[in-house]
């Protein structure tokens, strides 16, 4: 049984490695969104299995949270990037560069 | 549990309301231009919503600072603290956005995001659990996003927004995950048991615990502009509509610290860590870096916005002292009801500017006090009180948190030296706000008087008065803060 929870943390931290090499190298901006979101996925997975194992419910009831918030979340960054591509017809922030100082 | 006549409860219902109804009143009544008809309503929402949190300290129905409780919210003197300060921010926010609104689509939303933010904040200061705690920082996160984008037609209040967005996104991914560690090692997701775990954690478990307080610390710290977390904001600060620049610096900030005190000093101190001084290390670079920056800005809301980091420093010297002496944390929530009065008046006093003559570069503000003499005024004044001169209110802040850093230095020998930095820096900043006094008054001849607006005159009113009555008089915020502030120390363990 423990050894069922090192997997999934096992697996957590890997998505989490995943999530901060993909922000750190890309430089598109929904490939970059996608990355935070793995991110989150990550910390879910690890209260759903952290939940799995202890004897309530209160792990499960924050992952539910947290992918509803993340929904929302994402709703308005998918939002603020279509008002950017229709301004630059690029989603690439290295090429949004009005402000600087 | 919870009474439903208790502060929290009472202000969702208020803003919650109110918030959701305006888009719903602009609906019905089909109409796009009536700006100050919401504002109005907003204002009064946000006033009703202050004078109940300041009836329920009048009747003393608020325990004093409990930090934790069993419940997911508690009804104490630290979070009424807190929603004061955000209050009075958002106050002015909805004040100052009364011209700026007029010339743009929607203000229904804008209003109502307003307010829905300000329950998310206010929140964040009185919840006791993580999950309340993550899902009031969302809702104070994810409007915000909007509001700086507003100007969709702008490209800088676009690129500010998808900056501000993608760290304020990874910020509560990894708020999530430190959420979840904590979660795993103890269990339990109430503040006050994790703690409580934590004290009692297998010494093998040790490096995972510090993970999730390293983590909490990162996820806060880019809300609160930390050093190595910084990158973003004056970027975001400048091209975000001024009125909500005052909303993210004065009150979202704010939150962070509300959440930091909440988790992460205690959290330290129960797991017996010296990193204090790691907390004190990221003081001293967050003012030196951000007061560094500031001097060679030519804009002014950049400049402010690196004065805003430069603040977060001096304010994270109290929480780095707190476990060893109250008064360098009693010093670090005055200065942040300080730090909320004069940035959101000096950022209402930017959108005046911007809204009358249409720029911010420093060297077209020539004779700004003979064009706009109060907002000028109230500026001038704002920045004096950020930079501690002596009858204004930043000053006692100040004083409180250098004062309670010496005083620790009895246990802590790095602890004098925090207070050195930060006179030095204090110092340092003086340099660009005289700079600034000196362009807006000495330069410049044949400029005339323009026409002020009436809404950004009343907030510099407003913060006027607080900033020099205080300044003379302050008793009464001084024993408020030492209401609220409170009691770090092991024997208060649950």
């Amino acid at each position: 049984m423990t050894s069922e929870l090192v997997d999934f943390t096992l697996v957590s931290v890997a998505l989490l490695g995943i999530g901060i090499y993909g922000l750190a190298v890309k430089r598109n901006f929904i490939r970059m969104l996608f990355a935070v979101e793995i991110i989150i996925n990550a910390a879910n997975l690890n209260l759903v299995a952290f939940g799995r194992f202890l004897p309530h419910s209160g792990g499960q009831t924050l992952a539910l949270f947290s992918i509803a918030i993340a929904a929302a979340e994402v709703a308005v960054g998918l939002s603020l990037i279509i008002v950017a591509y229709r301004m630059y017809q690029n989603v690439d922030i290295a090429d949004f560069r009005s402000l600087k100082g | 549990m919870l009474e439903i006549t208790s502060t929290p409860l009472v202000l969702i219902a208020i803003l919650g309301t109110v918030g959701i109804l305006l888009p719903i009143i602009s609906i019905v009544r089909k109409e796009r231009g009536s700006n100050s008809f919401y504002a109005v309503i907003a204002f009064a929402a946000l006033i009703v919503s202050m004078g109940y949190v300041g009836y329920q300290f009048l009747n003393d129905n608020v325990i004093p600072s409990a930090l934790f409780s069993e419940d997911v919210i508690v009804d104490d003197a630290f979070g009424g603290f807190f929603a004061i300060a955000m209050l009075i921010v958002a106050l002015f926010t909805t004040i100052g956005s009364f011209n700026y609104m007029r010339k743009h689509n929607s203000p229904a939303v804008y209003y109502s995001l307003i307010l829905l933010a300000t329950i998310g904040m206010v929140l964040v200061a009185y919840s006791t659990d993580l999950v309340m705690l993550f899902v009031a920082w969302e809702l104070m996160s994810i409007p915000t996003y909007v509001l700086v984008g507003f100007m969709k037609k702008n490209p800088s209040s676009n690129e500010a927004a998808l900056k501000y967005f993608l760290f304020g996104a990874l910020s509560s991914a990894i708020i999530v995950y430190g959420i979840s560690i904590s979660y795993g090692l103890t269990g339990s997701t109430n503040i006050g048991e994790v703690i409580q775990g934590y004290s009692t954690l297998d010494p093998s478990l040790l490096p995972i615990a510090l993970l999730s307080v390293g983590m909490f610390i990162a996820g806060f710290g880019f809300k609160m502009g930390l050093v190595p977390f910084h990158q973003w904001l004056p970027d975001t600060y400048d091209g975000a509509p001024p009125p909500i620049t005052a909303l993210l610096a004065a009150a979202t900030k704010k939150a962070g610290f509300a959440a930091t005190i909440r988790i992460v000093i205690l959290g330290m101190v129960v797991l017996h860590l010296d990193w204090t001084i790691a907390l004190g290390i990221i003081a001293v670079m967050t003012m030196t870096i951000g007061n560094v920056a500031a001097i060679m800005q030519k804009n002014l809301s950049r400049m402010l916005a690196y004065s805003s980091i430069a603040h977060a420093g001096y304010i994270l010297i109290g929480l780095a002292i707190a476990p060893h002496s109250s008064l360098g944390l009693q010093g670090s929530l005055y200065q942040i009801l300080n730090h909320a009065v004069m940035k959101g008046a000096a950022f209402i006093a930017i959108a005046g500017i911007v809204t009358t003559l249409a720029v911010t570069h420093i060297d077209k503000l020539k004779g700004l006090g003979r064009r706009m003499p109060i907002t000028a005024l109230g500026l001038i004044i704002s920045l004096f009180a950020l930079a501690g001169i002596p009858p204004l209110s930043g000053f006692w802040s100040k004083l409180m948190l250098f004062g309670g850093a010496l005083d620790a230095g009895s246990v802590l020998w790095w602890a004098p030296w925090l207070a050195i930095a930060g006179v030095l820096n204090s110092a340092l900043s003086l340099a660009y706000y005289g700079w600034i006094t000196r362009k807006m008054y000495f330069e410049g001849e044949t400029e005339k008087r323009v026409k002020e607006p009436k809404s950004v005159i009343a907030v510099m009113i407003a913060s006027i008065i607080f900033l020099v009555g205080f300044g003379v008089y302050p008793e009464p915020i001084i024993k408020f803060v030492e209401l609220a502030t409170p009691v770090i120390s092991l024997s208060l363990m649950p």
